[in-house]
C-alpha cells in the first residue's frame, strides 16, 4: 500500500478533518461540556477547600496552580478520548473499512483523525480556562506557551487515541486503559499538587511520568513559574509529539484494525 | 478498465483458500455479471479492489493503474456498492452524501448529489439520519454514496439481496441508464435472472476459481441448446397416449399439459411425430434453457472432475 505524497487530496483531507470534528460538536453535551462539569467539580473541592494554602512556588495559591493542571487534564483525556471512541464506534457500525476506498495517503488520513482530537482537547483546555475565570481572573502569564502547549499535549493525546482506536476492538478495553493507565498518571502527573512537596521516592517516581513534563509546561505557560529544566522538557515534548504521531501512522499504513 | 491476473486469496482465519489464481480482463463500456453461489469469493474479490482485503498474489490493474504502485489512482476510478449495508450514523443523507464528495477530492458537488438523490427517489429524506430509512432506501443510498466522484467503473455486490421486485426493477433501469451513459459495470448476484436481463457478458466463479467467463448468448447457445417443449390439449391425456415421443422422455405436468425436453434440432421432429399420429393440441409453448440451469449444470460438472 503505497502513497507517494504526504498531501495527496488536501480537499479529502481537510472533510475527514471536518468530520472529525463535526462528530463531537454534535454530541456537545457529552463531548464538551461533561468534562468542562467534571473539571469545575474538581475545582470547587480541591480549590474551595485548599484555596488559601499556598504552595511551594512564592506568591502563587492553589486555586492558581490548580487551573492549568485542569486545563491540561481536559485536553489530555478529551484528545485521547475523540479519536479513540470515534474510530472504535466506526468499528461497530462497520465504517472504518470506508477509509480504505478513499483516495487519501495514509498520512492524510491519520492526520485528519489526530487533529480532530486535537481541537477537541484544546477546546477542553481553554473552556476550562475560560470556567475559572471568575474565580481567578483571566491573566496568563504567557499565554503563547500556554494556548500552544494545549495544542501540543491534545496532538500528542489525539496521536495516542487513534493507535489505541486501531488496535483495540471494542470500548471495554479503551475504558480499561483509560482507567488503569491514564487516569493514574494524570493524577499522579502534577495536576493536583506540587511534585516537589512530595516525599523522596515518590517525586522521583513522579518525574519519570511522561504526563509530568507536559503539565508542567502548560503550567509554566499559565504561572510563568515551573519545576525542572524547560529546555530537557520541551525537548523530551517534541520527541514525545513525533513518535506517537509516527506510531499511528504507521499502524494505519499497516492497516490495523482496517484490512483483512 | 480492469484487468486481473492470477489473484489469490487465503484468509488466514480458518485457511479458506478464496480465490484461486483468478484471472480476468474487462472492457470499457462492458455491463458484466459475476456469478457464483454464496462463498464462491465474490465478495473478496472486490474487497481486494477496494483495499479491505490485501491479495496474496496477482497483479490488479484499474484503469491505467496498477493497485500496488498507484493505490489512490484507482480509487477515483472505482465505485463500489458493498455487500453489507453501513452508513455513518451519526450523519445524515445530505451530509453522508456531501461528506463522501469531499472525501474523493470535490468541493462543490451539491448539483449532482441532488440528481442522484433525485433519481434515487431519495429527495424527501436529504435531512433524514441513515438509520431511519427503509431497507430498500439504504440500499439506494448505497449506491449514491458510490456514485458521488462519478467513477468509470462501478462496482455492485449484490446489489438486490433482499430487494424487493419493484426496486429491483427500477434499480435494473438505473443501472441500464449509467451503462448507457459509459459506465463500465461488474454485478455480483446469485440471481441468475438479474445477470440474464442486464448483462452481455457472464462471469461464474466457483469455489475462488472462474469456471466460465462468456457472451451471455455464446454460454447459453454452447451449454444452454436444450429447450423445454410443453403441450396443451383440451381433453385429459394419459402417458400412454403418446408412446411415439417415447424417446424425449416427455412427462405429464398435468392431466391436460405435456412436456419433454429437446435440442432446438429436434423440435421439428416433435411437431412432425405429433401431427402424423393425428393428435390435436389447443396451444404450445417453447422455452429456452434458463441460465439457472446452465449454471447448475456447469457447477456440477466442475463438483465432478
Ligand atoms: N474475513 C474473512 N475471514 C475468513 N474467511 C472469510 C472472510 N471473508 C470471507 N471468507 C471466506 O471466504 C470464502 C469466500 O467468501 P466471499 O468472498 O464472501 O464469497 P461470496 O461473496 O461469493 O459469497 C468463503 O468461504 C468465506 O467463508
Ligand atoms: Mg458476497
Amino acid at each position: 500500500m503505497k502513497s507517494n505524497f504526504l498531501f495527496y487530496n488536501p480537499t479529502g483531507f481537510f472533510g475527514l478533518f471536518k468530520r472529525e470534528v463535526k462528530r463531537f460538536m454534535k454530541v456537545y453535551i457529552q463531548t464538551l461540556l461533561a468534562p468542562l462539569l467534571s473539571n469545575m467539580l474538581f475545582l470547587g473541592v480541591f480549590g474551595g477547600m485548599l484555596k488559601t494554602r499556598q504552595v511551594g512556588i512564592e506568591g502563587v495559591d492553589y486555586l492558581h496552580f490548580l487551573v492549568p493542571g485542569l486545563s491540561a487534564m481536559g485536553a489530555i483525556f478529551a484528545g485521547f478520548q475523540n479519536p479513540s471512541f470515534s474510530i472504535i464506534v466506526q468499528k461497530y457500525s462497520d465504517t472504518l473499512k470506508d477509509l480504505n476506498s478513499y483516495p487519501l495517503s495514509n498520512f492524510e488520513k491519520t492526520l485528519a483523525f489526530v487533529l480532530g482530537g486535537t481541537v477537541r482537547g484544546t477546546l477542553i483546555g481553554i473552556l476550562t480556562y475560560i470556567a475559572t475565570i471568575p474565580f481567578v481572573g483571566y491573566s496568563i502569564n504567557n499565554p503563547l506557551i500556554f494556548f500552544g502547549m494545549l495544542i501540543v499535549l491534545s496532538f500528542i493525546f489525539s496521536s495516542l487515541g487513534v493507535t489505541v482506536g486501531l488496535v483495540l476492538n471494542n470500548f471495554e478495553k479503551m475504558n480499561f486503559l483509560l482507567a488503569i493507565i491514564l487516569t493514574p498518571l494524570a493524577y499522579f502527573g502534577g495536576v493536583f499538587f506540587e511534585v516537589s512537596q512530595l516525599p523522596g521516592i515518590l517525586s522521583k517516581i513522579i518525574i519519570a511520568n511522561p504526563l509530568y513534563p507536559l503539565i508542567n509546561m502548560v503550567r509554566f505557560g499559565y504561572l510563568g513559574v515551573h519545576e525542572g529544566s524547560i529546555a530537557i522538557q520541551s525537548i523530551f515534548i517534541s520527541i514525545m509529539s513525533f513518535i506517537t504521531f509516527f506510531i499511528a501512522f504507521l499502524l494505519l499504513k499497516k492497516g490495523v484494525g482496517l484490512r483483512n | 478498465m480492469l484487468e486481473i491476473k492470477n489473484l489469490s486469496k487465503t484468509y488466514k482465519k480458518g485457511n479458506v483458500k478464496a480465490l484461486d489464481n483468478v484471472s480476468l480482463s474487462i472492457n470499457e463500456g462492458e455491463f458484466v455479471a459475476l456469478l457464483g453461489q454464496n462463498g464462491a469469493g465474490k465478495s473478496t474479490l472486490i474487497n481486494i479492489l477496494a483495499g479491505n482485503v490485501t491479495k496474496d498474489n496477482g497483479t490488479v490493474i484499474v484503469g491505467d493503474y496498477n493497485l500496488d504502485k498507484n493505490e489512490l489512482e484507482t480509487k477515483k476510478i472505482l465505485g463500489i456498492v458493498p455487500q453489507e449495508i453501513t452508513f455513518d450514523f451519526v450523519f445524515s443523507v445530505g451530509e453522508i452524501l456531501k461528506n463522501q464528495s469531499l472525501y474523493f477530492g470535490i468541493k462543490e458537488n451539491q448539483k449532482y448529489i441532488d440528481e442522484l438523490l433525485a433519481t434515487l427517489s431519495l429527495s424527501e429524506k436529504k435531512d433524514a439520519k441513515s438509520r431511519g430509512l427503509s431497507g430498500g432506501m439504504k440500499r439506494r443510498l448505497l449506491i449514491a454514496k458510490a456514485l458521488v466522484h462519478r467513477p468509470k467503473l462501478l462496482i455492485l455486490d449484490e446489489p438486490t439481496a433482499g430487494v424487493d421486485i419493484e426496486l429491483r426493477r427500477s434499480l435494473y433501469d438505473f443501472l441500464n441508464q449509467l451503462h448507457q451513459q459509459g459506465t463500465t459495470i461488474i454485478l455480483t448476484t446469485h440471481y441468475l435472472e438479474e445477470a440474464e436481463k442486464l448483462c452481455d457478458r457472464i462471469i461464474i466463479i466457483n469455489e475462488g476459481k472462474i469456471i466460465a467467463d462468456d457472451s451471455k448468448n455464446k454460454l447459453m447457445d454452447t451449454l444452454g441448446n436444450e429447450a423445454m417443449v410443453e403441450l396443451n390439449f383440451d381433453n385429459k391425456k394419459e402417458l400412454s397416449d403418446f408412446h411415439f415421443l417415447t424417446s424425449y422422455s416427455p412427462v405429464m405436468k398435468n392431466s391436460k399439459t405435456l412436456q419433454m425436453k429437446a435440442s432446438k434440432q429436434n423440435i421439428a421432429d416433435i411437431f412432425y411425430r405429433i401431427s402424423s399420429n393425428k393428435v390435436k393440441f389447443s396451444n404450445f409453448k417453447i422455452e429456452p434453457q434458463k441460465l439457472e440451469d446452465v449454471f447448475l449444470t456447469l457447477i456440477n460438472d466442475e463438483s465432478n472432475k
